[in-house]
């Protein structure tokens, strides 16, 4: 694994935020109903590195995925792109589009199925300025860095004579071929086939070790971000609530959230997984006040219900933004996360 | 219906019809012999299933595990007689034993390939029923959940009253969790979770003897998915139903079946006990399966999964359908399909050459395992139920 220390932040969130106003249905005129969607959430995305975020199916981290790609523009925060802070309300340029790229989720509706895989690749290279002879040369090399060899088999085939993860993988190529620096993967691996979910991951890891991409990992699946990540996050509506360097927060869960997401993960390795932890049925209220867990927390006390909790260190760069930590160091989290993976280096493998 | 006779090789070690003594007639609740499904016909023909036999004891959970395009759905599509052209069952017999009922009908053997539309219409739901993998757009998005449980209950128990069915769909909407406003409810107005709940009460109503699931959780996320899993055993303790689970997460099917069955390009490529096929996998797809999750403990190592891309059913390879992405492939399996073979010794089966009688090699360590002793917890959890 590449040097933490040296390696530059390409790309970091700054206290996002993206708010969505709806009408509250059977209520009259003014009633409206702000979901906080994504809530002060930062992050660095490190060169050679890979963040993982996780939760579930409305946690908000598609949303974040597309902020960071600027297709949402957020309600408030920032990004800096390689040091230079972006001004959030401006169009996405084309210049901003050529470093961070976005793969999705199925890539069988990501790509156009009219047309040949040819034409996904080379229409971003024209539009990034290739010139039309280097075009094929380019799209072919691209599709040899994810391994679709040789390229000439899979350039002139239709998505549909294509199977999922080898479509994912032109979806990746299309991505990488205007030479991005920062990859954001949205659940890359959930729509594709056991057989072939590995063969992307360890594609993205290479992605990220040989060529030093900082890679973001958006998924639902905490043990495939125990295997890519360097650094692990954990969303519960909109939030950050825990999020740790390495594997520290898979191996000791410490926000009952995390500890809930990974106690329901079926893991017959472990007969303690399901039998003794008794799972309280979702209920899907997101408080208002306080700890936005506290209605389905098992440990929830007075202050969760009253008091939104600030990030604990519950660990060397292991944060939980849990009350029951409430006797460690208070961490803030934009400031304090590149220096302490600094400082924790030596002890990090 | 097209008669292409169903080629299976002449072995000794060939399974036989049935995999158990058919002493007492009604230990099976399903009784599938040789049964083939091909889409379309002729020259476009695709095999989607091929030569399938199993048996489902009372009260048991069969997984039924493998990646899409492994005809697992198909499978069970064809065996209820749900499936529509150009879906063909070209082969096989699906005997379904089903008990007395409160219609007062008495103990019988329906074969489902050859019943009339008003056999099935007995046997459908009744004692065979079906939850599908998308909740949403099984439910109809116009009607109220209340409407959904009522017209089941007034096709089959034509005797009950409107109180008594409204009393029975809030009994079954209790029983899954749910309080019974949900009666009035709109799909679109219930969570994914939700809805699946719902798609299971609907599909106990009739108090089954059998259930099918077709990929229940899979678009569910991991918490929900957990609570579905346990409501089902929950339920399947109180009412005894057998169970058919599909999905493509072996992990799941481990702590969920008693048996659990392979798949791959349209035939079963080994059949074993849950713990022993997670303990001790002897196809080499089992195992490329099994390696493909990365683990939640342990030290991090780079993992290989199965190479290749899942195969193309019109246009397989000569021999072994797998030979093409596996790592232990020989000479004889680019030639010769091999067979469902019985293990010796043991009451699993599996389709390799290397486990063959007369193999020239010896079985490669890992597909030669003995069951082991890092599955304890799936022994409690069977337990448990």
């Amino acid at each position: 694994m590449s040097d933490r220390v040296n390696s530059p932040v390409q790309l970091s969130a700054r206290h996002l935020s993206r708010h969505f106003v709806s009408r509250v249905p059977g209520r009259f005129l003014n009633a409206k109903h702000v979901v906080r969607a994504v809530d002060d959430v930062s992050l660095d995305l490190v060169q050679g590195h890979v963040t993982a975020v996780v939760g579930e199916s409305g946690s908000g981290k598609s949303v974040l995925a597309r902020m960071l790609a600027r297709i949402i523009a957020p309600t408030s925060g920032e990004l800096v792109l390689e040091g230079t802070p972006i001004h959030v309300g401006a169009k996405r340029t084309l210049d901003y589009a050529s470093k961070v790229q976005l793969v999705l989720q199925d890539p069988f509706a990501s790509t156009n199925p009219v047309h040949r895989v040819r034409h996904s690749l080379e229409r971003p290279l024209l539009i990034h300025g290739a010139s039309k002879s280097d075009v094929e040369a380019l799209a072919k090399a691209a599709l040899t860095r994810v391994s679709l060899d040789p390229p000439d088999r899979y350039l002139d085939r239709y998505p549909h004579e294509l199977s999922g993860g080898q479509l994912q993988r032109v979806s990746i190529a299309r991505a990488l071929c205007v030479q991005p620096d920062v990859l954001l993967a949205d659940e890359p691996i959930s729509m594709l086939d056991v057989s072939v979910r590995l063969g992307i991951l360890n594609l993205l890891k290479g992605l990220c070790d040989d060529e030093h991409l900082a890679i973001l990992y958006i998924t639902h699946d905490i043990a495939s971000a125990r295997y890519l990540a360097d650094e692990i996050i954990v969303m519960y509506a909109g939030q950050v609530v825990e999020r740790s360097r390495g594997t520290a927060l898979v191996d000791e869960p410490t926000h009952p959230y995390t500890q809930l997401l990974i106690a329901s993960v079926p893991d017959p390795s472990d007969p303690t997984s399901q039998s003794s932890q008794k799972i309280e049925r979702t209920t899907f209220a997101v408080a208002e006040v306080g700890c936005r867990f506290a209605p389905r927390c098992p440990s929830a006390m007075e202050i969760c219900r009253t008091t939104d909790p600030p990030n604990f260190e519950v660990g060397e760069g292991h944060l939980s933004r849990c009350w029951l930590y409430a006797g460690r160091p208070e961490a803030v989290v934009e400031v304090a996360l590149p220096e302490r993976r600094r400082e924790g280096e030596s002890t990090k493998t | 219906m097209s008669t292409k006779p169903v080629d299976m090789e002449e072995s000794p070690n060939v399974i036989e019809r049935s995999l158990a003594p058919l002493t007492a007639h009604n230990e099976f609740v399903l009784e599938v012999t040789n049964f083939s499904v091909d889409y379309g016909v002729g020259d476009n023909m695709v095999r989607a299933v091929n030569d399938v036999t199993l048996n489902l004891s009372r009260s048991k959970v069969l997984g039924i595990a493998g990646e899409s395009g492994s005809g697992k759905s198909t499978l069970v599509y064809a065996m209820t007689r749900l499936l529509r052209a150009p879906g063909v069952i070209s082969g096989g017999n699906v005997v379904l034993n089903i008990t007395s009922d409160v219609e007062g009908e008495g103990a019988a053997s329906v074969n489902l390939v050859t019943a009339s539309e008003k056999e099935l219409r007995k046997v459908r739901w009744s004692h065979v029923s079906i939850v599908l993998q998308s909740a949403l757009s099984a439910l109809n998005p116009v009607l109220r959940i209340g409407r959904e449980f009522d017209e089941v209950l007034k096709t089959h128990r034509s005797k009950m009253t409107k109180s008594e069915r409204h009393a029975r769909a809030v009994e079954l909407l209790k029983m899954v969790g749910l309080n019974e406003d949900r009666l009035f409810r709109f799909p679109h107005e219930l969570s994914g979770g939700q809805r699946q709940r719902v798609m299971i009460a609907i599909a106990l109503a009739l108090d089954p003897e059998l259930v099918i699931m077709d990929e229940p959780t899979t678009a569910l996320d991991v918490v929900t998915q957990r609570e579905i899993i346990n409501e089902l055993n929950v339920l399947r303790s109180r009412f005894g139903f057998a169970m058919i689970f599909i999905t493509h997460d072996l992990s799941l099917l481990v702590e969920l079946a008693d048996e659990i069955i392979v798949m791959y390009a349209g035939a079963i490529v080994e059949r074993a006990g849950a713990s022993e096929l997670y303990g001790s996998p002897r196809h080499p797809y089992t195992l490329g399966l099994l390696n493909s999750f990365p683990p939640l403990h342990g030290a991090r190592s780079e993992l290989v999964g199965i190479p290749g891309s899942p195969p193309d059913l019109a246009n397989l390879p000569e021999g072994c359908s797998f030979a093409p992405r596996c790592p232990y492939v020989m000479d004889r399996c680019r030639r010769d399909a091999p067979p469902l073979m019985n293990l010796s010794g043991s009451d699993r089966s599996v389709a390799c050459w290397l486990h063959a009688d007369d193999a020239s090699a010896p079985v490669p360590v890992e597909l030669a395992r003995r069951v082991a002793a890092t599955a304890p917890g799936v022994t409690a959890l069977k337990d448990r139920k």
